[in-house]
């Protein structure tokens, strides 16, 4: 018998383990800071105005992801512990439940991050009828339609997961959403250019190109953050669905939990780039901690 | 012979685990995938796909800082006004510029000042036009807001009427400058 030709060399590419310490810690700051975010827009009337529902509508999917790994962690721990049984019916329900409640967090987070930019363009480009255009009672719709799509499609993902037809429309909503973002993203930005430029030349300006250095930065920032933390897992889910008996494509599978580590990361980041950088946000937070001290 | 076994074991239960649900670290049942004769290194595709990400994120960010570089100025000098309050809030709420916030901020000071002076004597007149006009003069804001390259002096009313006005970047009482939509839309504009 030729053993080679049938050597299960599984031991190769094992499973990269993130300690769980590592895990909750990610997963609870995450699920604070988007918490801490919703209780300050909540209690500040002032921030009662679209662009702080939109960023809110980002807590609340960066939140159910970092909710969605504690609880499966959970899960796992208790499994282990034997007070569940591995093979119930009861378990797999469980188990859909929470895949779904992970692809509305991602599906919430692609289309918060639409809507953030949609309305920011709306500022810039309609800033006369920006009121007229996006009113609270539209962004609330607009927050209800998103919300409605997200969960209607992650049930839907979710009980169809091994089916392709599934796999590729998510897979490839993905970069389209990031593609159309950094669309509108670019022509704020260009705009923003030209009036540097004009700006520059006025004879008392002393403008300097680090003005739109960091309006560079801080777009690659963004942008490069979400795809950093999300794209890992949605390859992940292409090479499970098409190739998963092929080596390369294990060895990347291996590496499953810290593509959800990643995924958390994100969770932790987002408030930092779009919520604290509204200056009635942070005020609102100095006022709860000094308050409450 | 003890590897044939081995085999049937494992697929018999790889057969288990397919029917029945098993919850575990290993979440995909991955099955036994043989390691031999690769060619390239087994980590390739993860090299290679953060080597390709990194790649773009650098790419998009080279990309947009020769937007900064390069292009000229096309828009007229009459425009200026008009944008640039917008232009300031943008970039406040973007990249928080030191030192140019503070030439704007200088600069829109002097200019603030004189268009607040300008611009109450504007509102009480429009306050008695606002009777008159109505209707028609929603389309034609809306057109000469679309077409951006219009009349400086036409922006420079808006633009004033602006100020009390500006959306999310500016920390203004909100709620109470809602009562004057109506007045900044539904008003004609006065050409000077």
């Amino acid at each position: 018998e030729n053993i080679s030709d049938f050597s299960l060399n599984i031991t190769d590419c094992t499973q990269v383990v993130v300690p769980e310490e590592v895990f909750f810690t990610v997963a609870a700051a995450g699920i604070l800071e988007n918490l801490l975010i919703l209780i300050a827009v909540v209690r500040n009337k002032n921030l009662h105005l679209p662009m702080y529902f939109f960023i809110c509508s980002l807590a609340i999917s960066d939140m159910l992801g970092s909710l969605y790994k504690t609880l499966e962690n959970i899960f796992i721990i208790l499994c282990k512990m034997g007070y569940l049984t591995r093979h119930g019916d009861f378990e797999k329900k469980l188990d859909d439940a929470m895949d779904s409640m992970f692809i509305l967090s991602l599906l919430g987070s692609i289309f918060s991050l639409l809507a953030i930019a949609a309305d920011r363009y709306i500022t810039i480009f309609y800033a006369l009828r920006y009121h007229n255009i996006m009113t609270l009672r539209r962004a609330l719709v607009i927050l209800a339609i998103i919300w409605a799509f997200c969960a209607g499609s992650s049930i839907a993902i979710a009980l169809f997961s091994y089916e392709a037809a599934t796999v590729i429309p998510f897979t490839i909503l993905f970069p389209l959403m990031m593609f159309f973002i950094l669309c509108l993203y670019v022509h704020m930005f260009l705009l923003a250019r030209s009036h540097a430029k004009k700006i520059a030349l006025l004879p008392s300006s002393t403008v300097h190109h680090r003005t739109n250095m960091k309006g560079a930065i801080t777009l690659t920032i963004f942008l490069g953050v979400f795809l950093c933390c999300w794209a890992p897992f949605v390859l992940h889910i292409l090479l499970a669905r098409f190739c998963p008996h092929n080596p390369y494509c294990a060895c990347y599978m291996s590496i499953f939990h810290v593509n959800g580590t990643l995924i958390m990361c994100n969770a932790i980041i987002n408030p930092m780039i779009f919520a604290f950088r509204s200056p009635e946000l942070r005020s609102t937070f100095k006022k709860m901690f000094y308050c409450s001290r | 012979m003890s590897a044939l076994r081995l085999i049937s074991n494992r697929t018999s239960q790889q057969a288990l685990s397919n029917s029945d649900y098993t919850w575990d670290y290993e979440y995909y049942e991955y099955g036994p995938v043989s390691f031999e004769g690769l060619k390239a290194h087994k980590y390739s595709i993860v090299i290679g796909f953060w080597v390709g990400l990194a790649v773009f994120v650098i790419f998009m960010f080279f990309v947009l800082t020769l937007l900064t570089k390069t292009g000229a100025p096309h828009q007229d000098h009459a425009e200026l006004s008009e944008k640039r309050f917008r232009m300031n809030s943008f970039v406040a709420d973007f990249g928080r510029p030191l030192e140019s916030e503070r030439v704007f901020s200088h600069q829109m000071g002097e200019e603030s000042q004189s268009l607040f002076h300008f611009c109450i004597n504007e509102v009480d007149h429009m306050n008695k036009e606002k009777e008159n006009q109505k209707g028609p003069s929603l389309e034609s804001n809306t057109h000469f807001h679309e077409a951006p390259k219009s009349s400086g002096m036409f922006e420079e009313d808006l633009h004033c009427l602006t100020k009390f006005n500006i959306p999310n970047f500016v920390n203004t009482e909100q709620n109470s400058s809602l009562g004057e939509d109506d007045l900044l839309i539904s008003e004609s504009p006065i050409i000077l």
